[in-house]
């Protein structure tokens, strides 16, 4: 249970704390809402390229890192297909160090020519590192174009090709900044040892003073309902075939979600889980294997992966996939297998709820997905799921013409 | 707006781990922190791959003590640690195996049923050893395909001569020779109450600790004190890996030094952070943000029990490979030839302040430190001379210290990438 409390400023920044009174460690995160998924198809990468060029320093304070380190604090960011987040600790007594900074970036970045020419060139360096050099690294890539046809969700955050990060004008850039980083496009959240109204009064002294701009937001193509079977195969130079079959899947505020994640955890929740024992520890088809949802934002997907074991046939591990399937279907859960993962997904909340980089990461994450109030009622969701339940989401979901199998085969 | 003023802090309060004895003499070092709901317990054993006798077997031994125990299956310890939410992990390291169990308050005594198990009698079913090592040779020959795992075991074969247990590398091959017999061994010589320290944190009530004894006491005593005799370290400098296709260059470059007990090592970690511990250090600015050869660059002291060494690690576009090698070498000769200035120095004093506040805060951190401080003989009072210490250094004695440590002639420079 996280207590926390909520205000809004007149500029429309939404501003969430709690107080950790345990900890002397001060979380600052602020969400913006753009992701990958606000990209137009022909310049994509740039929310991401966008997100490094945040600690590219503005007129006021031209380098960012150093105030923060010399406040003994530490800052990063991430982008994904639906949001970018960046968040700041530091110790408690420094906190307004991470504010100033943060109400400073909102608006006053300094996007010079040289400085969008230097980070295209690390975030190109990035895709090779990540994606091109990696053996499997453009496995995620293939999956999503498979699986999307026209929903954003087609591309991963990286990007399509680094030609589009490359090509990108610093017109583009500014553009971008403007229609997507200002007040009412953020939420600040917050978690340490303050009262929170103190904490909301720091933050109308540091942002209160931005006047907001709204822009018109592009709308997002929506995914046309998939009527087939798709199925790719590709050949590589990597050490063992896999098998990724992708369902597409309801958005996160569906009760579709919590019906995935459950399910996924049925399969894939921990050593005791089907799929670890049943295909791993039984069977020896697979070295490793996994199932997951992608838990987007819209329409996001279920997935079951494996790496095969040499003497295992695709066919057959196809197959061992897809029999699983069919008992879920079937409403083979005993009482004490749902017991086990609702306890497990319980357990691993509170965990989570120990450290305050989560504490403030989460409660921007539940204000962006628009129900703030859920981040303390998943668990009571999940206590609530039966087994007939995943029996119908399973027969609902795990459907041939809803599929996307993706072989990626080891070049012999 | 105007940047508000700064606070850094001159102490860090860490508790100090009170030490309890199990009556097979087993150390018990048990940190309170009744605010928590949790607890976390880890078994350190002094089991880590310079102790094993056959390849993997070091590894194997301690990824597998959940693999089937006198009274419970793998599948069933699984279960039954998956159903009060509980969970492990498994670290090993050259010298020591470290297996750390994390359950809710509510759930300990039920997750201390299992712990026993794995810790006490696990018993390494033959045909769970065989899904084990097919498995691990799999992930092996993938973690080969890439150039920065090429990078960091030609770099410790560099380093520590390449049969030398700190620096020994094994074809993914010997799996196939991964048996039993060999794993048991391994078991009965190094899991032992002489070999062994107990760390708990989080909320270490009576009952908990009483029941934590319980199971460090049946740690079985070693029949013979093992002593591991470690030979000359062979160095090479200069090692060239030819890796088709590769995009990227993974460059590797240090030097042997010492271990943290060492005087200069706190000094050297400071200079290693000045070089690439921190997102703008000088290996950074210079090859990401000036040059922009790399995605990132780091260096840091890396501490053995028996030695330590310094160690940076990049990758870069295979183009400008020989232009990044040279800008590394120019920025260990700037270190060399000039002072750090007071405003770089206080910068990185305050991040490796920083840094140590972040673990310390909460019990899981707390836990790790104290480990580490046992491990080298300290207590956490070690924690303030560390902190002194860092704000003591002085740019003079960094630059002394990469005359006397740096020297060109005496690192060790590995690069992976397609030469072709």
């Amino acid at each position: 249970m996280i207590t926390y409390k909520k205000t809004t400023l007149s500029n429309g920044l939404s501003v969430i704390a709690n107080r950790d009174k345990t900890s002397r460690m001060a979380a600052v995160n602020i969400l913006y809402k753009v992701g990958a998924r606000n990209e137009n198809p022909t310049r994509t990468g740039l929310a991401h390229l966008f997100e490094h060029l945040m600690f590219r320093g503005t007129h006021e304070v031209p380098d960012f890192d150093t105030p923060i380190q010399m406040a003994c604090g530490e800052n990063n960011a991430f982008t994904n297909n639906d949001y970018t987040d960046f968040y700041i600790t530091l110790p408690i007594a420094n906190i307004e160090t991470a504010l100033w900074l943060e109400s400073d970036r909102m608006t006053g970045l300094d996007l010079s020519e040289e400085a969008c020419k230097i980070e295209k060139r690390v975030v190109i360096e990035e895709f090779r590192q990540r994606y091109l050099n990696q053996p499997y690294g453009d496995a995620n890539m293939l999956l999503r174009a498979l699986a999307y046809k026209q929903h954003p969700y087609r591309w991963a955050t990286i990007g399509l090709t680094p030609e589009h990060i490359e090509q990108a004008s610093l017109e583009e850039i500014h553009n971008f900044y403007r229609t997507f980083y200002h007040p009412s496009n953020a939420i600040l959240s917050f978690s340490g040892d303050m009262a929170e109204e103190e904490f909301f009064a720091l933050a109308e002294k540091w942002f209160g003073g931005i006047d907001d701009h709204k822009h018109d937001i592009p709308q997002i193509s929506a995914e046309p309902t998939q009527n087939e079977a798709r199925r790719q195969i590709v050949e590589r130079d990597v050490p063992a075939t896999t098998i990724t079959i992708a369902f597409k899947m309801g958005n996160r505020l569906s009760r579709d979600f919590f019906l995935g994640d459950i399910t996924s955890d049925i399969l894939a929740g921990g050593d005791s889980a089907r799929l670890y024992e049943h295909l791993i520890k039984n069977k020896r088809l697979f070295a490793s294997v996994n199932a997951y949802i992608t838990g987007d934002v819209d329409c996001g997907l279920f997935i079951f992966t494996g790496q095969l074991l040499p003497t295992t046939s695709e066919e057959e591990a196809e197959q061992a996939f897809w029999s699983e399937i069919a008992d879920l279907q079937q409403s083979n859960i005993s009482a004490y297998e749902l017991e086990k993962v609702k306890n497990k997904f319980e357990a691993n909340t509170l965990f989570g709820e120990l450290n305050v980089m989560n504490k403030a990461m989460n409660l921007g994450y539940y204000e962006m997905i628009g129900d703030l109030s859920l981040i303390n009622r998943e668990v009571e969701i999940y206590r609530s799921l039966s087994a007939d339940d995943i029996a119908d989401f399973a027969t609902r979901v795990f459907r041939q013409e809803n599929s996307s199998t993706l072989i990626y085969r080891a070049r012999r | 707006m105007k940047q508000p003023p700064l606070t850094t802090p001159s102490k860090i309060d860490v508790p100090i781990a009170e030490c309890h004895s199990a009556a097979n003499g087993t150390k018990i070092y048990a940190i309170d922190c009744p605010e928590y709901e949790v607890v976390r317990l880890s078994f350190v054993f002094h089991a880590g791959t310079i102790t094993q006798h056959h390849p993997f077997t070091a590894s194997a031994t301690a990824n597998m003590l959940a693999e089937g125990t006198a009274a419970l299956t793998s599948q069933q310890v699984a279960e039954r640690l998956d159903y009060y939410g509980s969970y492990f992990d498994i670290n090993i390291d050259r010298d020591y195996s470290y297996i750390t169990f994390c359950s809710l308050s509510k759930f300990f005594m039920q997750t201390a049923e299992v712990i026993e198990q794995v810790i006490l009698h696990p018993t390494f079913p033959t045909e769970e050893v065989a899904t084990y090592a097919a498995k691990r040779k799999q992930q092996l020959a993938i973690e080969r395909r890439k150039v920065e795992t090429i990078a960091r075991e030609k770099f410790a074969n560099a380093i520590f001569g390449k049969n030398h247990p700190y620096g020994v590398s094994y074809s993914e091959v010997d799996y196939d020779a991964l048996s039993r017999e060999n794993i048991a061994e391994h078991y009965n010589r190094c899991y032992t109450a002489e070999n062994c320290i107990v760390v708990c944190s989080g909320n270490i009530n009576p009952e908990v600790l009483a029941r934590i004894e319980s199971i460090a006491s049946e740690l079985h005593s070693a029949s013979n004190t093992q002593t591991i005799s470690l030979p000359e370290f062979e160095t090479i400098h200069d090692v060239r890996h030819q890796h088709d296709g590769a995009v990227q260059s993974s460059i590797r470059m240090g030097r042997l030094l010492f271990p943290r007990t060492h005087e200069d090592f706190i000094p050297m970690q400071v200079l290693s952070t000045v070089l690439g511990g921190y997102f703008g250090s000088r290996l950074m600015q210079n090859l990401r943000e000036q040059h922009g050869y790399t995605y990132g660059a780091f260096c840091a002291m890396v501490n053995f029990q028996h030695t330590g060494y310094l160690a940076l690690a990049t990758q870069v576009g295979t183009e400008v490979t020989e232009n990044a090698l040279q800008q590394i070498a120019l920025e260990i000769e700037r270190l060399q030839n000039d002072k750090v200035s007071e405003q770089e120095l206080a910068l990185v004093k305050n991040i490796m302040a920083g840094e140590m506040m972040r673990i310390l805060d909460g019990p899981f951190g707390i836990a790790d430190v104290t480990t580490e401080n046992i491990l080298c003989g300290f207590d956490n009072s070690h924690i303030q001379y560390n902190l002194e210490r860092i704000r003591s250094t002085t740019p003079e004695e960094l630059r002394d210290l990469a005359q006397r440590y740096l020297a060109a002639e005496d690192l060790v420079k590995v690069v992976v990438g397609d030469f072709s």
